[in-house]
């Protein structure tokens, strides 16, 4: 036994790809037991029209991560209405793994997720409101301070606020400043809010001089 | 001196745990999510960990899981910080191994008499 | 002839362009050594000026120029020995727990990408050989590949410098190496063990022959790129694998930044990355 090179035919041979690669044959795959099969099939349902709700609906109960992951990076490539709001619903599920990985993959939309990202920040549940906040994190947009801002202005829920005073003192500007200041009045019983918000005026006021 | 691995996606909520627990006496170690952490984890024995729970890449749950698995390394208790204070994510965070469950923004007191607690340090 | 010059609007062009076909980003900081070697090519081409250039390299069909721009724009630094205690963990551990796993006695696959000159895989076929005694008993393919053609066949060659072998023992060198002008040369044995080819790791055409493998070293190529390659190269790498693979990366290099789908698995020599076992 010893070191050998590869026979010829130990490669091209075994291939993942097993049913016919038009559309009904890739669906039957998605359902298929063995999750390297499902994988591949989701890598070939990308290059399809109509593709995002099968994959979408395929989502809901995919539990192996690397499919799922396959399917969020589908659904980012695809950039569609239907994966987007696909995306976004995953925002509120249950499983915080899947949660934190679409804030991953929608952070990498930022045209898409801008225009729709007002209302995401007026969501009912704070916790999706925050997740909206981490998304701004890196969507190199405008308006992304303006946002900030008036997170921190009129949002009642003080994690919210949080979230959106941490990226303010990265990005934040001398107009950013009152609305800080007037956060610590708001929260005054929060230590943590104190502690960022200072550090924030701190950041601005070094970064402007 | 006990050592604490603070592990946390948001750079300021890192820099505030560890102000606090650095005053009062412990040395810290960060980590920017659960795979970092688990790097961390493996290699040196810390006394507690304070754990953030959404987090990219591996959450708080995922990383306490692992860490619990391991065989070989010191199974020290772990606070669970987050901002959902749900019954559904208190269970789901108990059950992922986690000793206490507190909820963001965390309190200095708070934090640190539920580390002294943990860490057997109650007079 | 007047100075050819790179304006910036060229730099971002090329930077773009290049980053597509290969996943490397540079950054602005890297200007000057792009620049100037954007300006050799231009050169031996004759093409006068960046824009004749840049248009020539992207209608080219043979995609010639751009192999040869990619030869010169790799960083390909590397050496005997590197980073040892991977090794180290692949013959202690890995190995070990590769062919426990093992239900026939099929060759172990390990793939080295990127290979540079040579130095990594070879570095491997040495521990195998002086570190685990499973040689004796298991076939084992060493692969290893590389985006730069040139640095491939000199890795094929198996010619090195004093400063490369620096890290290994008198006896080592000794037993696999005959001293020649400029540097050594390596063994036959060992050129005959390790297969070297051309892959670019960023094209999904490239890597589709690259499967079941049981350890993978991708090291000192990922911090070339920017996140989304890099998660790219993690979701290949992971196809590439069989379950309950491993794979090292740089010393520099995690996968906390990179990708969720590998486990972290802790060995007494080092930390790896562990495709996981279908639940
Ligand atoms: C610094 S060397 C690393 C060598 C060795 N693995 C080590 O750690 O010493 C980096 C190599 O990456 C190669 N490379 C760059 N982009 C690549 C790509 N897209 N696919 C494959 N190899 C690539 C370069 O040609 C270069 O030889």
């Amino acid at each position: 036994m010893a070191f050998i090179k590869k026979q010829q035919s130990s490669t091209e041979t075994e291939d993942e790809r097993q049913a016919p690669r038009d559309f009904e044959g890739l669906c039957e795959e998605l359902n298929h037991a063995d999750s390297q099969v499902r994988r591949w099939a989701v890598r070939d349902l990308v290059e399809m029209p109509n593709a995002s709700s099968v994959l979408v609906d395929r989502l809901e109960h995919e539990n192996n991560v690397s499919v799922r992951t396959g399917i969020l990076n589908a659904l980012a490539q695809l950039r569609d209405t239907v994966s987007l709001n696909g995306l976004i619903e995953c925002l509120r599920s249950e499983d915080a793994a899947l949660r934190n990985e679409s804030i991953e993959i929608l952070k990498e939309l930022p045209d898409e997720v801008g225009a729709i990202l007002e209302n995401l920040l007026k969501d009912s549940d704070s916790d999706v409101r925050i997740f909206a906040v981490n998304i701004l994190e890196s969507l190199r947009h405008e308006n992304v301070e303006k946002w900030l801002i008036s997170v921190i202005e009129k949002d009642s829920h003080v994690n919210v606020c949080s979230t959106a005073l941490d990226l303010l003192s990265e990005v934040g500007s001398e107009q950013a400043i009152p609305a800080i200041k007037k956060l610590k009045v708001r929260f005054p019983d929060e230590p943590y809010v104190c502690f960022s918000a200072d550090l924030a005026l701190k950041r601005i006021e070094e970064g402007s001089q | 001196m006990k050592h604490i691995l603070v592990i946390d996606d948001a750079a300021t909520v890192r820099l505030y745990h560890r102000n606090i627990l650095e005053t009062a006496g412990y040395s810290v170690d960060e980590a920017i999510n659960g795979i970092e952490a688990l790097e961390k984890a493996l290699v040196t024995s810390y006394d507690l960990y304070i754990v953030d729970v959404n987090m990219p890449k591996l959450d708080g749950y995922g990383f306490l899981k692992e860490f619990r698995r391991q065989e070989d390394v010191l199974q020290s208790p772990a606070i669970m910080v987050t901002t959902e204070a749900g019954n559904q994510d208190k269970i789901l965070g108990y059950v992922s191994g986690a000793n206490l469950y507190m909820t963001k923004p965390t309190k200095p007191n708070q934090l640190l008499s539920y580390v002294r607690l943990l860490l057997g340090e109650v007079a | 002839m007047p100075a050819i010059n790179i304006s910036d609007e060229d730099f971002l062009k090329f930077k773009e362009y290049f980053y597509r076909k290969t996943g490397m980003l540079f950054e602005d900081s890297k200007r000057y050594f792009v620049d100037k070697r954007l300006i050799d090519r231009i050169e031996a081409t004759d093409s006068g000026n960046f824009r004749n250039y840049f248009n020539q390299l992207r209608f080219e069909v043979s995609g010639e120029e751009l192999q040869q721009l990619v030869n010169v724009m790799t960083v390909n630094e590397t050496y005997f020995f590197r980073e040892e205690y991977q090794f180290k963990c692949l013959v202690n551990s890995m190995m070990d727990e590769v062919t426990r796993k093992k239900k026939d006695d099929s060759p172990i696959r390990i793939w080295s990408v990127p290979s540079a000159s040579g130095e990594e895989p070879y570095s491997i076929a040495i521990y195998l050989l002086e570190y685990w005694s499973g040689i004796h008993r298991w076939d084992v393919e060493i692969m290893s590949s590389d985006i730069d053609t040139k640095i491939i066949a000199q890795a094929r060659r198996g010619h090195y410098s004093t400063r490369s072998v620096m890290n290994l023992s008198k006896p080592i060198l000794a037993k696999y190496f005959t001293p020649q002008a400029g540097g050594y040369q390596i063994c036959e044995d060992l050129r005959q063990a390790v297969e070297f080819s051309r892959v670019n790791i960023t094209n999904a055409v490239d890597v589709r022959n690259y499967r079941d493998i049981d350890v993978i070293f991708c090291r000192n190529l990922l911090i070339y790129f920017d996140d989304a390659s890099r998660r790219q190269a993690a979701e290949m790498f992971f196809d590439a694998m069989k379950e309950g693979g491993f794979i090292c990366l740089g010393h520099s290099e995690s996968m906390s930044r990179i990708s969720s789908l590998f486990r972290v698995r802790k060995f007494p020599d080092a930390i790896v990355y562990q495709k996981p076992w279908e639940a």
